[in-house]
């Protein structure tokens, strides 16, 4: 599996959990705030991938911008996957 | 003191309200107010329960009953005060006082008010504390510049966050805009539409509207945080988007309704600050590396106690000194802070002791870089059960009983919870 797999799969994961349901499909251009997780998805999100992956890159990288669409979201895990 | 309504009398200028799509002047809720007064006289010196119901109207009563009511309890939905005799404003049926509505005098008083404000409770029930309208206004004042900014009302005005940024408003004749009802994306649509230039909200709340991408479509002259601890990363961020923008974090106390403001875009607030005494709080750190306050003004009677001989409050907020910076860590009490929103690890064990499979249950923080922390429990689980099974029932009675931030974002199976020697659980 992919990281954008894993990403993704993390995804329905978290919005299960929260009772969420995530829009379809999500595309590379999809609004990180219209994909169906909340602020607090996204914070159970990063700490799921973080058990998946065993990275945080919001807590190691000094990120520049905040991701606000999916393929910034997802660059971001590549970068940190790639540092390790 | 003067009252609110005096105050805003004095004033050279007063600003609008705008929310639901609705423009309001504060002048008007000013007359509206007096009208309240004049109608209501048999409410001086009563003590009021204020429920909200529109921003319009919940300003024209504070407006009309500070300085003019013995207590103000601001009640968010569905609270209730036990025990205490107050009268529920808005009045349930038409009781002005028809002897005296012909005299169009204002009713004047000198009465101090008390303000009350609901912080939750261990136990789910609000706890109340008193502040004065000196000690909510403390850094509330008038000036040319703070009259032309519009502010953004982010938070439910009944709350200490919404409630500062309410009246920092209203006694600088700013004006505000109204975006509480909203996520992010339409919040951020609302304050572009009203071109707003100053927004106050919890570091957890700016980082969503940062991942909006659109934040810096925005001409902001006024930022600042508070509520939670502000981390460098998204002060940074903030400075970076509006280098011009004055930009302040703020630590505050609810329950001590102290506020202290960082305005140098780091972390923490400077060492040389404690045992300063020209600061608007003592401030010093206990052996415990507690931070301890010591306001100016005199504090909630439910507080006196807690004092040590010198005055000073133990606000129960665990400091680290490093380079000459005191950065906060978190709350010793093991209160978890999710986004801004208190959750307090007993009331959530409580919840989850109630499944028949678990033996010991054990709550506390995990660190979180877009929330501040986030809520996570260990359980230990009766042999005989199916472990999935029991997860799915704890996640259940949470989701029935607690409200979103206080679920658990992870519930681990462990073989044992760890106990201090005094027997209580170790939440670090």
């Amino acid at each position: 599996m992919n990281l954008e797999q894993q990403i993704k799969q993390a995804m329905q994961q978290v919005a299960e959990l929260s009772d969420c349901t995530l829009v379809e499909p999500i595309e590379p251009n999809t609004l990180l705030l219209e994909c169906g997780l909340d602020s607090l998805g996204y914070a159970m999100l990063v700490a799921q991938l973080e058990e998946d992956l065993g990275f945080d890159p919001f807590t190691e990288l000094h990120i520049e911008t905040y991701p606000s669409i999916f393929a910034e979201f997802l660059a971001i895990y590549q970068q940190c996957a790639n540092n390790q | 003191m003067p009252s609110l309504l005096a105050r805003l009398k004095s004033q050279p200028q007063t600003g609008v309200i705008t929310y639901a799509g609705k423009r309001c002047a504060v002048a008007g809720l000013m007359t509206q107010a007096d009208k309240i007064r004049q109608q209501h006289r048999q409410l001086a010196h009563q003590p009021i329960a204020l429920n909200f119901t529109n921003l319009a109207e919940f300003i024209s009563a504070i407006i009309a009953f500070d300085g003019w009511c013995s207590a103000l309890y601001l009640c968010p939905p569905n609270v209730s005060i036990a025990q205490i005799e107050l009268i529920q404003w808005p009045l349930e049926s038409d009781l002005s006082d028809q002897s005296t509505a012909k005299e169009n005098n204002t009713v004047s008083t000198n009465q101090q008010t008390a303000w009350y404000l609901a912080t939750s409770g261990t136990t789910g029930q609000p706890k109340w504390y008193s502040h004065t309208f000196a000690s909510l206004t403390a850094s509330s004042k008038y000036s040319e510049q703070l009259q032309s900014l519009n502010w953004a009302l982010l938070y439910q005005p009944f709350r200490y966050a919404g409630l500062q940024v309410l009246l920092q408003t209203l006694l600088s004749g700013a004006d505000l805009v109204d975006a509480t009802e909203h996520e992010p994306l339409a919040q951020l649509a609302i304050l572009k539409k009203a071109k707003v230039t100053a927004i106050s909200a919890t570091p957890s709340l700016w980082r969503q509207l940062l991942m909006t991408g659109q934040l810096g479509d925005l001409k902001l002259r006024y930022m600042t945080l508070g509520g939670e601890i502000a981390d460098q990363s998204v002060l940074d961020k903030l400075k970076g988007l509006f280098p011009k923008a004055k930009l302040r974090h703020i630590y505050a106390s609810t329950e001590a309704g102290v506020g202290l403001v960082v305005s140098d875009g780091l972390a923490g607030f400077p060492a040389k600050w404690l045992g300063d005494h020209s600061q608007s709080v003592g401030l010093k750190v206990s052996d415990k590396q507690h931070l301890l306050v010591k306001p100016k003004f005199n504090l909630c009677q439910n507080l006196t106690a807690q004092t040590d001989s010198q005055g000073y409050l133990d606000t129960q907020d665990k400091v680290a000194i490093k380079d000459d910076r005191v950065l906060f860590l978190g709350r010793a009490t093991g209160t978890i802070n999710v986004g801004g929103n208190k959750v307090h690890p007993e009331k959530v064990e409580q919840v989850l002791l109630q499944c028949a499979h678990i033996s010991q249950v054990r709550v506390y923080p995990k660190t979180s870089a877009l929330m501040g922390a986030l809520v996570v429990a260990d359980v230990t689980v009766k042999t005989e059960a199916d472990q999935q099974e029991v997860k799915r029932e704890l996640l259940q009675l949470a989701k029935n009983q607690l409200q979103r931030f206080e679920i658990p974002t992870k519930i681990n199976i462990v073989d044992k919870i760890e106990h201090d020697p005094s027997g209580k659980l170790n939440r670090k």
